[in-house]
Formats: structure tokens, C-alpha cells, sequence
């Protein structure tokens, strides 16, 4: 791998030193190169130090606070991927990180697959904004995007305009979390009620995913949004 | 006979009685009366008088009657007379009645006929023997009748406390025992009461007939000084008698335990001394039923901090053990693995980092459930009631319970017509995942748990159902008690204790309810939430 593609550069942003060091040793070990900080201030020199692909931002930093660096490299016009490192019972910090710019979030305590897929998502998502594929494909899942037209199982689905622009606005963040006030801005141009958002995606499951009481397409974060599982 | 007074025949007739009805004869006795009591008897005075007059009267009628047919010896009907004012009036109006018989006897009746001049010697001795029978006979009967009259009272007075020992009795609480105190102290005593008890620094009125919850300072300062010195203070004591009220300590063998205020519109005493007597024997009960109650209380508190005490030690053991078993195997394991590097092969290895990674699992579950705990005891638990859909958060609690369910089947049944619901997404999810979790802690691998959700009327139900051994008799609602954990035969996956727990402490802050069951059909456990379906459902504005 690293003989070809160029190490993908990690910023790892936490004040707590073991979590550092498995986050070290694990991002290493699947071909990532690494710089820590240790805190905000710390974070925002290595920012201007190095060229950064993504940034593993703990959301409970002493000192300057991780929302206030998502917001700096946002308002500076950085489109560096962030990952938020959140705890399992703030869901309204994960929403308010997400919505200041934040791509993804992984809850601690978390496992490095978890880390690893979510880190992966962002970095294509990168990468698929550059240039979009006429043909997404997940699981049983197909969308001709040129044509608009939903198959499942090779069978063809009808989707209502608004089903087609939800499942578009999922389809472009695929495996990111999508915020409901993302989603409903991205769809209804305006914030609606959530109610509305969930029927629709309950009626989005019952037509595209083989059992709609165990979602394994569309999925939801409780609390927070949707993810769209993202295609192999 | 100057001390013969009804009053002090009365008493002694009291004093005589002391040893077997337990009359309290308390504080000063005197004999003077009271001006209010002495109106009253006034009137009926002179009714007695009046009555023994026209006894005395009547027998003279008889006497002249007797006399037209040549009985002259009327001594007897006057007599008569003497003793019927005696036994129906008492002494004063039957020696009253005396000196008018005396009178009349020989005026009437004495030779010379209509003068108080009497002609024979004999008939001199024979008055005078006549006047001494009249007055012994009379103080003799009327000695009887005070007697009567004053066992009437005592058992009137006696039935009253009785009754009265057995409200209080019937009475659990501090206020409704004091209200049925003041109650009774003012009816008997026909005065204006009120009670005070010691708080934890000062006295205040607890109770009052008529209604009173004011005192004025002297009053405060005469009640205090009550219930520091056990003694009696304020309107006709020697102590501060300035104050509106008289005040006297309840007492029992521990002490002063309330104070009692009285006081009335009349002038003078407030307390006759029987009415002083009477108070004590009810203060007395009423101290003893006040000490009573303030024993239960204190048996209850400390009962409330026992229980207190169970469940921090519960939650101590809970969290040394469940703290610690998980952290043992994690520190046991990663040293081996450090250590016996070399000698281990590929499957022994795995398996060491497959226990490190699960009871890591285990111990963030239990540090979770400590944290829910923690927010709802807290009270910082603040539900975001929102519409949702129940299959998607069945769905999400699934997926989120997929390394615990990892062995069990799960069969989800949810109706289609289901109504959206306002929850917050995020408690009934982990509502859904204690649920399953605990379902998949006490049944055998690869048993079915049941997930259904049907609409009943107003209602949702949501049923969890697994086929384990189903929950001990008597143990339904105990589940739901913080580390409460039901007796397993094989303890290895034993839960937190905590999981139920915080099920119903969610589910009822989002207005539902929870209750477990035992199946039915089949051997297992069956948990049971209903929500309420919204009065409105959500409805899509033309966007």
C-alpha cells in the first residue's frame, strides 16, 4: 500500500494518552501516518504544521473545546474530514458537532473496526464529491442516478419524488450519519417537523429493504439521523 | 359541720376512690370557687331553696289536714319534708328546710297555736329533739346524695376518657391525634385550646378548637418557659400570668412532650379544680398517644435509613463485584497475553482477546446502566417526546443488541397500523435494549425472544416474551427494584440489577407503563409496556 497511494495523514486530537496510543497503534498498523495533539491549541498548530486528510477530534477537550475547532477549520473553508469522538449520552453534542461541519461521529467507548469503517466513509466521501458514480449499489440496492431509476433485487422499485430525494441525499453521504435538520434541509429546503421525515423513511424501508423491521440499509442513529450503509 | 361543704365531701368522696379509679389529684386544691360556677349554682340554689320550702309547705298542709281529724303528732310528715330536700337538693337547702319545718312546727302546731311561744316544757325538749333528728337525718341523706351525684360524674367523665383513649388509639398521625386532642380538651373543659409541640428548635402551635395557628409573644414566652421547667405558666399561674393563655406541659415518664394553651372569654380561673383534675387524666393520655405516634415516626425513619443503607451496600457490592469481574478477566487476560506470548498458539490467543473485548463490553453496559441510573435518580432525566415510528426504533435497538443476541432468535411482530408515538427515541431504545438484554441473560442459547407491538384502543402495547424459566411467584414486581436480581440457578451472566430498573424509571417518564408476567402459553418471562396513542398524529403542510 505504501509503495503506491500516499500515507493518508490522521490528526488525532484527545487529551487522554492511552487513547492516543491504541488510536496510534491501530490507525499504523492498517497504513495511516499519524500526528497527535493533545489538546485544542495543540491541534490547531498541527493543523497549520501539516497537510491533514482527517481529524479524530475528542469532543471534550480541555481548554478550547473540539466544537470550536470544527467551527475554526469550517469557517477557514477547510473541507478536512472530521471524525467526532463523543459519549454515549450526549446526543445533542453530536448533533451540534455534526451540524457545525463535523462528517461522522463514533460514540466511546468504540471498537477499531467501527473507528476504522467510519474513518473509511469519510475519506470516500471525499473522494465520491469529486467525482460522482451514474450507478450506486449497496446489498440488493441499485440506483441508476442519470436515469432515476430504483431497483431492488433486479426488480424495479416506484419511489415518490420526495422518497427519491431522501434516498439522493443519503445515497451522496453514503455510511455518514445524516442530521434530521441536514436531511430535512437537503429535502424539504426548509426545517419540517421530524415526525414527517420519519414516516417517510419508514415507507423508504418498507419498499427497498427485505425486512423493514430490521433495517440493513437505511439506518438509524436514535437521537441523532440516518446512515446509509455505504457500498462495499 | 362548718367544713362540710358539698365541695369537700365531693373530694373526699374522690380521695376515697383514689385507689380504684384512678382519680389524679394534681396541683393545688382549692377550695374556693369559682365565680362562673358559683352563678350557675346560684340559680339552681334558689330553686332548691324554693323546693324545700314548698316540701316543708306541703307538709305543714298535711299536718293542718291531720290535725281536723285529731292527729296533732306531725313531727313525722315535717320530717319527711326535711328528708326529701335533703335526698332531692343537698344539705344547705335541707337544712334550710330544717329551720323552716322547726319554725313552722311550732307555730302551727305548739300550744299556743299561731305564735313561736311554747306553753309546755315538753314540747320544748320534744323541738329540740325533733330539730336534731331533722339536721342529722338531713346531712345524712344529703351526704348520700353527693355521694350519688359524684359518682354519676366520675362515671360520666370516666366513659369520656374512655371513648377518648380509644380515638386515640385509632389515630396514626401526629396531626390527626393532636386536632382530636384539642378536640376533645375543649369540649370537656368548654375552654379554647391549643397545642404546641417542640419542632427542632422552637415550639409552634400544631393544633387548635377553634382553629388558631398564632400566638402572641408572651404567649410563645410563656410556653417556652412551660416546656422548660414542666411546670405550669401564664393566665392564673404564678408564672408570667400576664399572658392570654394558660399553659400546661403534656407530660409522660420521658418528659414534656407538648404543650397545651387554654383559654376562655371569662373572667377568673380558668379551672376549677375538678376541671384541672379531668385535664390532667386527659393530658395524660393524650401525651402518651402523642409519644406513641412520635415512636412509630422515629421507628419509621429509621427503618427509611436501614433501607437506605441496604441499597447503598447493594449498590456497593453490585459495583464492587461487577466492576470487578469484567476488570479481572480484562487484566488477567492482557497479562497473559504480555507474558506467555511465545507459548501461546494462534486459537489460545483469540480466545484471550475475545474475553478482553466482551467483558470490556460487559463493563461499558454496566457503567451505562450506572449512568442511566444515576440520571433518573437524579432527576436530570428530561424525556424529548418527538413523533416516532416504533418499528425504527425496534430496528435500532436490535442492531445495537446484535453481539448480545448473537445466540438467541428474534422474532419482531409489528403491526402495521401501528400510530406513530410521541417517546424520546433514545430512552425507549435503550427501554427496547434492556428489554432484549435481559431476555437474552436469563434464557438458554438458542431459545426464541418474542418482540410484538399491537395497537389496543388508545393504547400500544409492546410485548417482550422469552421462553426462559419464566419470573419466581411473588417476584413480578420485585424485578423492577434496583439490584434486584432474580435468583438464578447459574449465576455466570448475572445482570447489574440495574437494567429493569431504569426500563420503568423511562417508560414511565415518557407516560407509559411496565409490568411483567409470566407467559401463558408456554414457560417465560413476559414484559409488558403500553403507551399512550397521541390525541393527534402528525400530518404533512403542503411544502
Amino acid at each position: 500500500m505504501s509503495g503506491h497511494a500516499p500515507l493518508q495523514r490522521v490528526l488525532i486530537v484527545d487529551d487522554e494518552p492511552p487513547i492516543r496510543r491504541f488510536l496510534r497503534t491501530g490507525l499504523s498498523s492498517q497504513g495511516y501516518q499519524t500526528v497527535e495533539a493533545e489538546d485544542g491549541p495543540s491541534a490547531r498548530n498541527a493543523l497549520r504544521q501539516n497537510a491533514v486528510d482527517v481529524v479524530v477530534l475528542d469532543l471534550g477537550l480541555p481548554g478550547l473545546d473540539g466544537f470550536e475547532i470544527i467551527r475554526e477549520l469550517r469557517e477557514q473553508g477547510s473541507t478536512v474530514p472530521i471524525l467526532v469522538l463523543s459519549s454515549r449520552t450526549d446526543e445533542t453534542g453530536k448533533v451540534r458537532a455534526l451540524d457545525l461541519g463535523a462528517d461522522d461521529y463514533v460514540t466511546k467507548p468504540f471498537g477499531m473496526d467501527e473507528l476504522l469503517a467510519r474513518l473509511r466513509a469519510a475519506l470516500r466521501h471525499r473522494l465520491q464529491q469529486q467525482g460522482e458514480r451514474p450507478i450506486f449499489r449497496v446489498d440488493d440496492l441499485a440506483v441508476d442516478l442519470v436515469r432515476r431509476i430504483v431497483s431492488v433485487r433486479d426488480g424495479e422499485v416506484k419511489l415518490t419524488p420526495r422518497e427519491y430525494d431522501i434516498l439522493r441525499t443519503l445515497m451522496a453521504h453514503a455510511g455518514k450519519v445524516l442530521t434530521h435538520r441536514l436531511l430535512m434541509r437537503e429535502v424539504w429546503g426548509t426545517e419540517t417537523d421530524v415526525a414527517y421525515l420519519r414516516i417517510y423513511i419508514r415507507t423508504l424501508r418498507q419498499k427497498l429493504e427485505a425486512d423493514p423491521d430490521r433495517p440493513q440499509l437505511i439506518l438509524t442513529e436514535q437521537g441523532v439521523g440516518y446512515r446509509l450503509k455505504a457500498p462495499e | 359541720m362548718a367544713d362540710i361543704t358539698p365541695h369537700s365531701l365531693q373530694q373526699r368522696a374522690v380521695q376515697e376512690e383514689r385507689g380504684r379509679l384512678n382519680v389524679l389529684l394534681l396541683g393545688p386544691t382549692s377550695p374556693r370557687r369559682s365565680p362562673q360556677s358559683a352563678g350557675t349554682t346560684s340559680a339552681r340554689d334558689f330553686k332548691a331553696y324554693a323546693g324545700s320550702l314548698g316540701m316543708v309547705a306541703a307538709a305543714m298542709l298535711i299536718g293542718l289536714l291531720l290535725r281536723r281529724y285529731g292527729i296533732s303528732n306531725v313531727a313525722l310528715v315535717f320530717l319527711t319534708a326535711v328528708l326529701s330536700s335533703a335526698v332531692t337538693y343537698g344539705l344547705w337547702p335541707s337544712l334550710f328546710a330544717c329551720l323552716a319545718a322547726v319554725l313552722a312546727y311550732n307555730f302551727f302546731f305548739l300550744p299556743p297555736y299561731y305564735t313561736f311561744t311554747i306553753a309546755a316544757p315538753e314540747n320544748v325538749v320534744a323541738l329540740f329533739f325533733f330539730m336534731v333528728v331533722a339536721l342529722v337525718a338531713s346531712w345524712l341523706s344529703s351526704r348520700v346524695r353527693a355521694q350519688a351525684v359524684s359518682a354519676r360524674e366520675r362515671a360520666a367523665t370516666t366513659e369520656n376518657l374512655y371513648l377518648f383513649s380509644r380515638k386515640l388509639a385509632g389515630v396514626f398521625t401526629l396531626d390527626d391525634l393532636l386536632w382530636a386532642a384539642a378536640f376533645q380538651f375543649a369540649q370537656m373543659l368548654k375552654l379554647r385550646v391549643v397545642i404546641l409541640l417542640p419542632d427542632a428548635r422552637t415550639l409552634s402551635v400544631r393544633a387548635g378548637y377553634p382553629p388558631e395557628d398564632m400566638l402572641d409573644e408572651a404567649d410563645i414566652a410563656a410556653a417556652t418557659w412551660v416546656f422548660e421547667h414542666a411546670s405550669p405558666a401564664g393566665r392564673g399561674a404564678d408564672t408570667l400570668p400576664g399572658s392570654k393563655r394558660l399553659f400546661l406541659p403534656m407530660r409522660t415518664g420521658r418528659g414534656v412532650v407538648g404543650i397545651v394553651g387554654l383559654d376562655s372569654d371569662r373572667p377568673g380561673p380558668l379551672l376549677t379544680p375538678d376541671q384541672r383534675r379531668l385535664f390532667d387524666a386527659l393530658s395524660d393520655q393524650a401525651a402518651l398517644a402523642i409519644e406513641r405516634v412520635n415512636l412509630s415516626e422515629d421507628i419509621e425513619r429509621t427503618r427509611l435509613a436501614a433501607e437506605t443503607e441496604r441499597l447503598r451496600s447493594a449498590l456497593l457490592t453490585s459495583i464492587s463485584h461487577d466492576l470487578r469481574t469484567p476488570l479481572a478477566s480484562i487484566l488477567g487476560s492482557a497479562t497473559t497475553l504480555r507474558s506467555q506470548h511465545g507459548n501461546l498458539d494462534a486459537r489460545a490467543q483469540d480466545e484471550l482477546v475475545g474475553t478482553i473485548q466482551e467483558e470490556a463490553e460487559r463493563l461499558n453496559r454496566f457503567i451505562a446502566n450506572l449512568l442511566d441510573m444515576t440520571r433518573l435518580e437524579s432527576g436530570a432525566l428530561s424525556p424529548q417526546l418527538d413523533f416516532v415510528d416504533l418499528g425504527d426504533i425496534a430496528g435500532s435497538a436490535m442492531r445495537r443488541a446484535s453481539s448480545v443476541l448473537a445466540h438467541h432468535q428474534v422474532r419482531v411482530e409489528i403491526s402495521a397500523d401501528l400510530p406513530m408515538l410521541r417517546l424520546d427515541p433514545v430512552l425507549f431504545e435503550q427501554v427496547l435494549f434492556n428489554l432484549l438484554d435481559n431476555a437474552a441473560k436469563y434464557t438458554p442459547p438458542g431459545s426464541t425472544i418474542e418482540l410484538r407491538a399491537v395497537r389496543l384502543d388508545n393504547q400500544v402495547r409492546v410485548d417482550v416474551s422469552d421462553e426462559g424459566e419464566g419470573i419466581p411467584a411473588g417476584d413480578v414486581e420485585r424485578i423492577f427494584d434496583k439490584f434486584y436480581r432474580v435468583q438464578a440457578i447459574d449465576r455466570k451472566r448475572a445482570g447489574t440489577g440495574l437494567g429493569l430498573a431504569i426500563c420503568r424509571g423511562f417508560v414511565e417518564a415518557m407516560g407509559g407503563t411496565i409490568r411483567a408476567a409470566n407467559r401463558r402459553d408456554r414457560c417465560g418471562a413476559l414484559l409488558i409496556i403500553t403507551l399512550p396513542v397521541p390525541a393527534e398524529q402528525p400530518r404533512e403542510r403542503a411544502a
